[in-house]
C-alpha cells in the first residue's frame, strides 16, 4: 500500500484537526505530508550506504509549524516571493495585499497557504491536495480553487503538479518550500556542491526586491559550474551581503511555460545523495539559509544558519509590477498549471 | 585595452595544480576577460625572477616556502592560492588566500571509513618538510578528530620518497601494517602515499579492503593507472579554487581592496572505489538486525520488524543480508527458530508441541513441515537421535 491512511497530526488554533499521510515507494523511501500548509513534513531517502535519512528540514509538530516563519516545507501562495510595498495594478485598479516582509508582500501574506487547512483525497499513487482562496485572501482578488497532486515515483522522485482557476483576475505564483540537507549528520549544508543552469540571476535591492537582471557572469552567483555553497559566501559581492548569503532568483535556461528542463543539481559528497530540480518556471529562487537561526528542529534541537537550503520554482520576484507582469495573472476561463519535480538518488 | 599581464606561478606537473589552472581557465572564458598569462616550464625559476616581471598580477601557489618571501616586495595585486591552516597565524598578512579545506579533506574521507563500518582508524603522511606544510595539516586535522572522538588511531609518516632507501622504506610500511589492528582504515595523504600503501598490502598480503581499507586525497588519475586496486580518494575542489583566485584577482585589478579576504574551498566529492568498499562479515545493519533476531526470533517478528529496529527499509536490509550472508531476512529468522528448537530438543525434556510454540512457530504441524523441508527429518526423529537422558 504505497499511500498511508490519515494519522492525527494536532489541530489548528480553531480546533479544526490537521492530519499526515505517508506515501512509500519501491525503494522503501517515504514522503510524509500534512494537509497544514500542503507541507512536505519529512522525506526519507537512502544514502550511498542505503541508509535511509530526513533530506529536509522539519519542525517537531503542528503548533511549531503554525508558530514559526520559515514556510518550513510547506507550498506557498497566493504569490511565492515579494511584491514590493505589497501594492500591484490590475487592469486598471490598485490592489494593497498583506505587507508581512519590511513593508514587502511575502509568501501569500499573514495567513497564506501555508497555514491553510487542504482537502486531501489519497489516491493509488499519491496525494491530491485541494484549496479554496476565497475572494481578498490576503488582500487579492478574485475566488480561487487550487488542485496540486503529488506523487512519489520508484525512482526518487517527488513530483508536484498544480492546477489552479480562478473567477476574477489575480496574480498568482505558488511554490513548494523545502529546507533541503542532503547529509543529516551534519546541520550545515556549506559543503554541498550545486549547480544551476542559469546565466543569469535578479539583482536585488536591500528590501530583497529584484531591480533588474545580471549576468552571472565574473560573479559569486555563477553555478553553472558545480561549486560548494560555502566558499561562494566568501566571495567579495556586494549582491551576498545585502542579504547575508544567496536570496536571489534565478532565470534557468530554456524555454519556461510548459516546458519542463532540469534547472538545478545539488551534491552532497559525504552520503553521496543526489538532488535534481526540474521545472516548467520561469524563476528559481535559491535561499541558502543565512536567516534559519533558531527554527525548532524535529527533536527539541534547533537549527543554525545555513541548516538547509531551498530551491523554489517560482514566478519571478515582483513581477506583477515589472514589464512581465500578464505573464503573472490568472484569468477566468484560464487554467493555471505548474510541473515541478524534486528527485533525490545516489549516483 | 592591452590585456593585464598575470604570471601564474604553479608546478603544473600535478593533478591538483593544473586543476587550479583549468579552473582559472574557466573563469576567463566565462567572463571574457583576457589575460595574457605568463606560465614557464620551470616555474622554480620564475619564482625567484618574479621581482623583474612586468606584470599586472600574480597568482602563485603559496604551498611552495619561498612564496612569501619572494613576492613581498612586488607592488603589484598578489592572490595566493595554498593550504588551509589550523592556526590563522600562519597565513601571510595582508593577501587574500584561496585555500583547500585541508580539515575538511580529511573529515570527509574519514567520515567516509565510519559510513563503511570502521572503528580502527590510522593515518599515513608524509615525514615533515617545508614544501608539503599542508600535510602536517592533514596530519593534524586527523589527530584532531580522532582526539575528539576518542577513538583508537595511529598516525606513520614512513620515510620520503627516494630511489635510494625505497627497498627499506617499503619493508618499514610492511611492517607497520603488519604491526596494525584490522579490520583497519586509513587516510593516506595523497593518492600517491596511498599507491604506496596499496604495494606494501600487496607485498604483505594484506586483504584491501577486508583488512585494511584505503582513502586517498586528489583523485589523481596516475594513481588510478598504476594501482590493481581501485582507489577511493577525496575529490578537492581545485577547479573551483582556480575560479575563486581569478575572481579575485580579476577584482583586485579593478581597485576592489581584497586584502583581507580567505576563501577555503571544501572538497567536492569523494571517489568511492574498492579500495575503501570494506565488507566485514557482518555490516552494523546486519549486525544490528542480528542482534535483534537473537534476541526476538522466537516471537513471531517478521522482516519488518527488524527493518524497523535496524532503522532502515525492508528493500534495504533485504540487500545488506543478501550481500553479505547471501540469505534472506526471513531465511536468517527461520534459521533462529530452528536453531533454538535443535537445541530445546536435545538439551530439554520439553514437549514438541511447547518447544513449537516456545520457537514462534505458529503450530506442531508447521514445524513438522519447516523440519522436513529444511533438515529432512521429522523432529521426533531429531528427537530420537539427538535427545540426551535428562539427569535425574
Amino acid at each position: 500500500m504505497p499511500v498511508s491512511n490519515a494519522t492525527a497530526w494536532g489541530q489548528l488554533p480553531d480546533g479544526r484537526p490537521l492530519h499526515r499521510w505517508t506515501l512509500r515507494n519501491a525503494r522503501g523511501e517515504q514522503v510524509d505530508i500534512s494537509d497544514l500548509g500542503a507541507t512536505l513534513l519529512s522525506w526519507q531517502t537512502p544514502d550511498r550506504f542505503g541508509r535511509l535519512g530526513d533530506v529536509v528540514l522539519g519542525h517537531a509538530d503542528a503548533q511549531q509549524y503554525i508558530a514559526s516563519n520559515a514556510y518550513m516545507g510547506a507550498v506557498v501562495g497566493r504569490w511565492a516571493n515579494r511584491i514590493r510595498g505589497g501594492r500591484f495594478r490590475l487592469d486598471g485598479i490598485d490592489y494593497k495585499v498583506d505587507r508581512n516582509d519590511g513593508g514587502n508582500h511575502l509568501h501569500g501574506g499573514h495567513d497564506g497557504f501555508h497555514l491553510q487547512r487542504w482537502e486531501v483525497e489519497p489516491e493509488a499513487d499519491g496525494l491530491v491536495l485541494r484549496l479554496v482562496s476565497p475572494e481578498g485572501d490576503g488582500g487579492f482578488p478574485g475566488e480561487v480553487h487550487v488542485q496540486l497532486r503529488v506523487r512519489l515515483e520508484d525512482d526518487g522522485t517527488l513530483d508536484l503538479r498544480y492546477e489552479a482557476t480562478s473567477d476574477a483576475p489575480t496574480p498568482l505564483s505558488l511554490t513548494a518550500h523545502p529546507y533541503f540537507n542532503l547529509n543529516d549528520r551534519r546541520p550545515d549544508i556549506r559543503d554541498h556542491v550545486i549547480r544551476i543552469d542559469a546565466d543569469e540571476f535578479l539583482a536585488i535591492d536591500a528590501g530583497a526586491i529584484p531591480v533588474g537582471r545580471q549576468h552571472v557572469s565574473g560573479t559569486a552567483f555563477d553555478f553553472r559550474e558545480p561549486a560548494p555553497i560555502g566558499s561562494r559566501l566568501h566571495w567579495p559581492d556586494p549582491q551576498l551581503r545585502l542579504v547575508g548569503g544567496f536570496d536571489h532568483c534565478y532565470l534557468p535556461r530554456g524555454p519556461a511555460g510548459g516546458v519542463v528542463r532540469t534547472v538545478a543539481v545539488v551534491t552532497e559528497p559525504s552520503s553521496g545523495r543526489r538532488l535534481t530540480i526540474d521545472t516548467d518556471r520561469p524563476g528559481l529562487q535559491f535561499y541558502s539559509g543565512q536567516k534559519l537561526t533558531g527554527q525548532a528542529g524535529r527533536q527539541g534541537d534547533t537549527y543554525g544558519p545555513f541548516a538547509g537550503f531551498a530551491l523554489e520554482a517560482q514566478a519571478f520576484p515582483d513581477q506583477v509590477n515589472g514589464p512581465e507582469a500578464d505573464g503573472a495573472i490568472l484569468r477566468p476561463g484560464n487554467v493555471w498549471r505548474q510541473h515541478t519535480r524534486y528527485r533525490v538518488d545516489t549516483p | 585595452m592591452t590585456p593585464h599581464r598575470i604570471a601564474l606561478l604553479f608546478n603544473a606537473n600535478k593533478v591538483y595544480d593544473r586543476q587550479v589552472i583549468a579552473g582559472i581557465g574557466h573563469y576567463l572564458n566565462s567572463t571574457r576577460v583576457e589575460w595574457d598569462l605568463f606560465m614557464e616550464e620551470d616555474f622554480r625559476s620564475r619564482m625567484r625572477d618574479i621581482q623583474q616581471f612586468r606584470g599586472d598580477g600574480v597568482i602563485a601557489d603559496f604551498d611552495d616556502p619561498e612564496a612569501p618571501d619572494a613576492l613581498r616586495d612586488l607592488h603589484i595585486p598578489v592572490v595566493a592560492v595554498g593550504g588551509s591552516y589550523h592556526d590563522p597565524a600562519s597565513y601571510p598578512v595582508g593577501i587574500p588566500y584561496i585555500a583547500t579545506d585541508n580539515a575538511r579533506l580529511v573529515r570527509l574521507a574519514y567520515d567516509h571509513l565510519i559510513e563503511q563500518g570502521l572503528a580502527r582508524f590510522a593515518f599515513y603522511g608524509i615525514p615533515p618538510h617545508p614544501g608539503s606544510r599542508w600535510a602536517q595539516e592533514r596530519e593534524h586535522a586527523f589527530r584532531a578528530i580522532v582526539d575528539d572522538e576518542a577513538v583508537e588511531a595511529v598516525v606513520y609518516d614512513g620515510a620520503s620518497t627516494s630511489a635510494g632507501g625505497w627497498g627499506e622504506a617499503v619493508e618499514e610500511l610492511v611492517a607497520w601494517l603488519a604491526a596494525l589492528p584490522k579490520p583497519i582504515g586509513i587516510i593516506a595523504v595523497t593518492d600517491a602515499r596511498a599507491r604506496q600503501l596499496l604495494q606494501a598490502c600487496v607485498i604483505g598480503e594484506f586483504a584491501v579492503p577486508e583488512q585494511i581499507a584505503i582513502v586517498g586525497i586528489d583523485n589523481d588519475p596516475m594513481a588510478q593507472l598504476l594501482t590493481r586496486i581501485p582507489l577511493t580518494s577525496v575529490i578537492q575542489g581545485a577547479e573551483e579554487m582556480g575560479r575563486t583566485a581569478a575572481h579575485l584577482l580579476h577584482q583586485m585589478l579593478r581597485g576592489v581592496d581584497c586584502s583581507g579576504t580567505r576563501v577555503l574551498v571544501p572538497p567536492v566529492g569523494i571517489n568511492v572505489q574498492v579500495s575503501s568498499r570494506y565488507q566485514p562479515v557482518r555490516s552494523p545493519h546486519v549486525m544490528r538486525a542480528s542482534h535483534y533476531i537473537r534476541q526476538y526470533g522466537c516471537l513471531g517478528i517478521k522482516t519488518e520488524q527488524v527493518a524497523d529496529y535496524v532503522g532502515v527499509s525492508r528493500t534495504v536490509l533485504e540487500e545488506h543480508f543478501k550481500r553479505e550472508l547471501k540469505q534472506t531476512v526471513h531465511q536468517v529468522i527461520l534459521k533462529h527458530k530452528l536453531d533454538t528448537a535443535c537445541d530445546l530438543i536435545a538439551n530439554s525434556d520439553t514437549p514438541l508441541a511447547d518447544i513449537a510454540l516456545r520457537c514462534g512457530f505458529t503450530s506442531l504441524q508447521y514445524m513438522y513441515t519447516v523440519f522436513r523441508r529444511e533438515y529432512d527429518c521429522t523432529p521426533r526423529q531429531y528427537l530420537d537421535l539427538h535427545r540426551k537422558p535428562m539427569a535425574t
